[in-house]
């Protein structure tokens, strides 16, 4: 201001003002350009080598490297090395799914009720609990992996090589995915609920069954997608345990070919094919959480994808 | 009446180490407006919970229309609440939230229908039934609190602090209309809250609760104009509260009190009282008078501060001795004659001049105790304290 603090303040004339100008890079407002530059940069090379590969499974000719054309043929059609034709591919296609099918349709269950059991369950026990359920997250899956080989073919030897072990494996890693999704929702929804439906009525179970269930669907569900994705994508554990060629799946097959060159852009295409499948299974994810917690204000876009995300 | 007799007898809590309800007796008739009111801490909600059943009493018993009902699960009692945060179920509908514990009956489809009917008409919410309770207001899904546990016709409704996350003008109208509801419907109401207007202009009878304990237990009238103790006096409204001693015991007459160094004459309260006592007035029975005026149970101050509350000022003075009383003034369009720093005479009728027991703790140990959480105008006749 141009008045000194203290003298008596006249009107200032017109122009008295005094314009301060804002030094060149102290603008507070300004947009984010390097933040913004960086983060296009670190997408662009996440996502290049994957399109790169997805586009070679497109090639015409038998290169993974010099592009020949555009053709369908490393999927479908008569070439006896598409997915679709070579039995091998084939198997490993549908040994995959049925692994994931398996893993989900065993491990969700069980995660949803530990994360109930865990959240009941107060004092040391359930603290401890807790903490094994992030263990998982922590030791590395080879460890796991090595451990299970050990243990199924050194003690457990009646669970066989294969898929049953296999989804053993993969149940117990992804078990934490359920128990932690789910007890987070849990915590959020709060006893309230519960006490409400018991009010009014309603048995311990009666209360589980018609108030908390239709609450915990989307964090059920979330983790559903979750165990189901990451079991398409797991290597390590199905790498040490699977027996024959019949029980590779996608994941296993790729990495086994990779160096002998065998089938050439037919691995891409189904590298392409377990991509897909994630991705679709994360869509419908995304989409099935925004309309399952479309009731309540909070649940926005970030919290579906956080949840989806498994964060 | 039919029925809703609750008897609580020694019912105690503990929690651990911390003893949340206390060794509480209380009867509570049929069809009365009984409230809990208390500072947050002060184990009203926890005795509400024992009697809906959500947590087991450690000792002692409920007794609902002749049977102990203690031990019983929630869901086997004929009690319902009605929660603070209403707990209505998002993933259903009006209707259907108020259907819920009709399921549990033996009542026909039909049935259900006209009794979802009514009861939402009882609210007038009639014509919301297909609306999710996102899709309401603060208020609506109180009323649809209110029709799902009134619809199973419970011998006493238990509300949790109903109206706690409303504002302030919503308030008011849900609390006339929840105490005609409640003349209407005759269920015994079991209101805890910890807002002293809600208590006093709802209840037929409230009890104070101070850790644990009922501090007093009475009619509006007789808790509002008679506290027993200095703790129920700060709690229910603002009072001004401070420490003096006997001069002469009053027996049937008046009373002789020393402040300082002034003596007053007091005549409501404990009047056999003798040594260390606990003054307490009420702000509006408070008068300023010029300072050069005379009178009985006058002293000299000075105005403080003044705090324009609308339809009253608050003014804050200053005793000679240090302490701080506060004033209410009635804004009655002509302007007050003080301002800050103003000598006065500040008079406290004797009429109005209550001698309470000296609990063995400051005045300000008692305001901060009755500080859990408050409305603003007790807030800013904290502030000093704080």
């Amino acid at each position: 201001m141009a008045s000194v603090i203290g003298e008596p303040v006249s009107a200032p004339a017109a122009g008295a003002v005094i314009e301060r100008r804002r030094r060149p890079l102290g603008n507070p407002w300004r947009r984010p350009w390097g933040l913004e530059g960086f983060t296009v940069l670190y997408i662009a090379w996440s996502i290049l080598p994957i399109a790169v590969a997805v586009l070679f499974s497109f090639n015409k000719g038998a290169s993974q490297a010099t592009w020949q054309g555009f053709s369908t043929k490393w999927y479908v059609g008569g070439w006896i090395q598409s997915v679709a034709n070579n039995p091998e591919l084939h198997q490993a296609v549908i040994q995959t799914l049925r692994l994931a099918g398996l893993t989900t349709v065993i491990c969700v269950p069980i995660g949803v009720a530990f994360a109930i059991g865990i959240d009941r369950w107060r004092g040391r026990t359930s603290g401890g609990l807790n903490i094994v359920m992030i263990f998982s997250f922590v030791i590395p899956e080879l460890l796991l992996a090595v451990a299970l080989f050990m243990l199924v073919t050194q003690l457990l030897t009646f669970i066989a090589l294969g898929t049953t072990a296999e989804v053993a494996g993969l149940v117990v890693w992804n078990l934490s995915w359920p128990a932690i999704i789910v007890r987070a929702r849990l915590v959020t929804i709060g006893k309230t609920y519960e006490e409400a439906a018991a009010d009014l009525g309603a048995s311990q179970l009666g209360a589980i069954r018609r108030v908390l269930m239709p609450m915990l669907m989307p964090a059920i569900f979330a983790s559903t997608v979750l165990v189901f994705a990451s079991t398409i994508d797991d290597f390590v554990i199905v790498e040490q345990v699977s027996s024959t060629a019949a029980t590779q799946p996608m994941s296993v097959l790729i990495y086994s070919n990779v160096h002998g060159g065998l089938q050439g852009p037919a691995l891409n295409a189904l590298a392409t094919i377990m991509l897909f499948f994630s991705l679709v299974v994360a869509v419908i994810g995304y989409v099935a959480y925004r309309w399952m917690t479309r009731g309540e204000r909070k649940a926005g876009a970030t919290e579906a994808l956080t949840s989806i995300a498994g964060m | 009446m039919p029925g809703g007799h609750v008897q609580l007898q020694s019912l105690t809590k503990r929690f651990d180490e911390v003893t949340a309800v206390d060794d509480i007796s209380l009867e509570i008739e049929g069809g009365e407006f009984f409230s809990l009111l208390g500072p947050s801490g002060c184990g009203k909600t926890t005795t509400l919970r024992m009697v809906a059943g959500f947590e087991p009493p450690t000792s002692g018993s409920i007794v609902l229309d002749g049977v102990n009902v203690a031990r019983l699960a929630p869901n086997r009692r004929n009690v319902n609440t009605v929660f603070q945060s209403y707990a209505l179920f998002p993933f259903l509908t009006v209707a259907e939230n108020v259907a819920f514990g009709l399921k549990y009956r033996s009542v026909s489809k039909a049935e259900i229908t006209t009794r979802v009917g009514e009861a939402l008409e009882l609210v007038q919410l009639a014509g919301y039934e297909k609306r999710r309770p996102n899709q309401l207001s603060g208020g609506q899904q109180q009323r649809v609190a209110l029709a799902r546990a009134l619809v199973l016709r419970p011998a006493v409704l238990l509300l949790d602090e109903p109206l706690g996350a409303l504002d302030a003008k919503l308030r008011r109208t849900l609390q006339v209309e929840l105490n005609a509801l409640q003349k209407q419907v005759g269920i015994t109401f079991l209101y805890v809250t910890h807002d002293q207007e809600e208590a006093l202009t709802m209840s037929d009878r409230l009890a104070v609760m101070n850790r644990g304990k009922i501090a007093q237990l009475g009619t509006p009238e007789q808790v509002y104009s008679e506290p027993t103790d200095a703790y129920v006096a700060d709690f229910l409204g603002v009072s001004n509260l401070m420490d003096a001693t006997v001069e002469t015991s009053g027996g049937a007459g008046p009373c002789r009190v020393r402040l300082g160094e002034f003596v007053l004459g007091a005549e409501a309260g404990d009047l056999r009282a003798t040594g260390k006592v606990k003054l307490a007035i009420r702000p509006e029975r408070i008068h300023l008078h010029p300072h050069e005026s005379t009178g009985a149970n006058q002293m000299p101050g000075m105005v403080e501060r003044l705090v324009f509350l609308g339809s009253t000022t608050q003014i804050f003075v200053r005793l000679a001795n240090g302490a701080a009383l506060q004033a209410l003034e009635r804004n009655d369009g002509k302007g007050l004659p003080y301002s800050q720093g103003t000598p006065v005479r500040i008079e406290l009728p004797a009429d109005a001049l209550r001698v309470l027991p000296d609990p063995g703790v400051g005045v300000s140990e008692i305001h901060e105790e009755t500080l859990g959480d408050l409305p603003l105008d007790l807030a800013t006749s904290a502030a000093p304290h704080s």
